[in-house]
């Protein structure tokens, strides 16, 4: 990250468009490739996440604006969704102490 | 003079403190929104995933000839709408308002198409006997509610964004609004295509037909 406000150029754009284009290819393939169905959600999400760590920074120009910015939102986004991968996993809990259906 | 008006004069804007982001405050507005929502749609997210996970007989419905080339295809105008936004927004950062109006009337027509293409998918899902509690495969029912909420609330952010361009566009044209305003849309129209990202994989690609 830097602060300068140069961002990119459209053929830089369209060369991420072409990049993101070709993750979404990857992903397709991935899918019809018949792997497991936690192998296939590791890939998707791992691909996912490279997507759109890229439209972030280049797309919405968060690369380019002060560090402050992307610290002060970044962390704060993943610390919220990784608070919410250890509570969901109490559903579970609850569905096994409802009572039997007579 | 009252100490209320004291404190005003006081306040000039020279007094204050710069930004500590070195953005403009609706700049600023625009990414609080964007990670607020970000945490709503990672919420629906973890909630399908778990769902999906601890259900036996989640149905896979998705043909790849059908259902997957249309996701397909609405990822493209999705992706390319990004583009021609960034076109606009680099436009108006340069003052060319014909050049910016271009590119934002290219964003919203591609977004009326992705809308389209997206309630063309829906109406045949419809037609197929899915709805938010009718699973016409068998197994669970909730994979209707799932779809159709999460995807509806991806949908309507994309009409939304749709409304918003065209507002800012015609403000824009008139002077009413910056290039600011144009940037701070684009914000928006960014994110709800990087939502898609998430999206499409997640409902779409994990629920392939096998």
């Amino acid at each position: 990250m830097t602060e300068t406000n140069h961002v990119p150029g459209m053929k830089e754009n369209i060369a991420i468009w072409v990049g993101l284009l070709c993750i979404v290819g990857i992903e397709t393939l991935l899918a019809t490739m018949h792997l497991s169905t936690h192998r296939l959600l590791a890939a998707l999400l791992v691909l996912a996440f490279i997507e759109a760590g890229i439209a972030l920074l280049y797309f919405m120009h968060l690369k380019y604006e002060k560090p402050n910015l992307f610290w002060s939102l970044v962390p704060a986004v993943i610390f919220v969704l990784f608070m919410m991968n250890h509570i969901w996993p109490d559903a579970y809990r609850v569905a096994s102490m409802r009572l039997p259906i007579q | 003079m009252s100490e209320s008006e004291l404190t005003i004069d006081a306040g000039h804007a020279a007094a204050l403190d710069p930004s500590p982001y070195g953005v403009q405050s609706k700049k600023l507005t625009m990414w609080l929104f964007i990670i607020s929502d970000a945490v709503t749609f990672g919420a629906i997210l973890f909630g399908y995933g778990y769902l999906r996970a601890g259900s036996a007989n989640w149905p896979t419905p998705f043909e790849f000839s059908s259902s997957i080339v249309n996701g397909l295809i609405m990822t493209f105008v999705l992706l390319t709408s990004s583009l021609t936004m960034l076109g606009a927004v680099a436009a108006a950062k340069q003052g060319n308002k014909p050049a910016c109006l271009k590119w934002m009337g290219a964003t919203v027509l591609l977004g009326i198409i992705f809308a389209a293409l997206h309630l063309r998918e829906w109406f045949h899902m419809f037609a197929e006997g899915w709805s938010l509690s009718k699973n016409p495969l068998g197994g669970t029912v909730q994979f209707g509610a799932i779809f159709f909420s999460i995807t509806g609330l991806h949908l309507m952010h994309v009409i939304s964004g749709i409304i918003a361009l065209v507002v800012i566009a015609i403000g824009y044209n008139t002077d009413w609004l910056d290039a600011g305003h144009v940037e701070t849309t684009g914000l928006y129209w960014h994110f709800v295509d990087l939502v898609w990202m998430f999206v499409f994989p997640l409902l779409y690609l994990m629920n392939v037909a096998r």
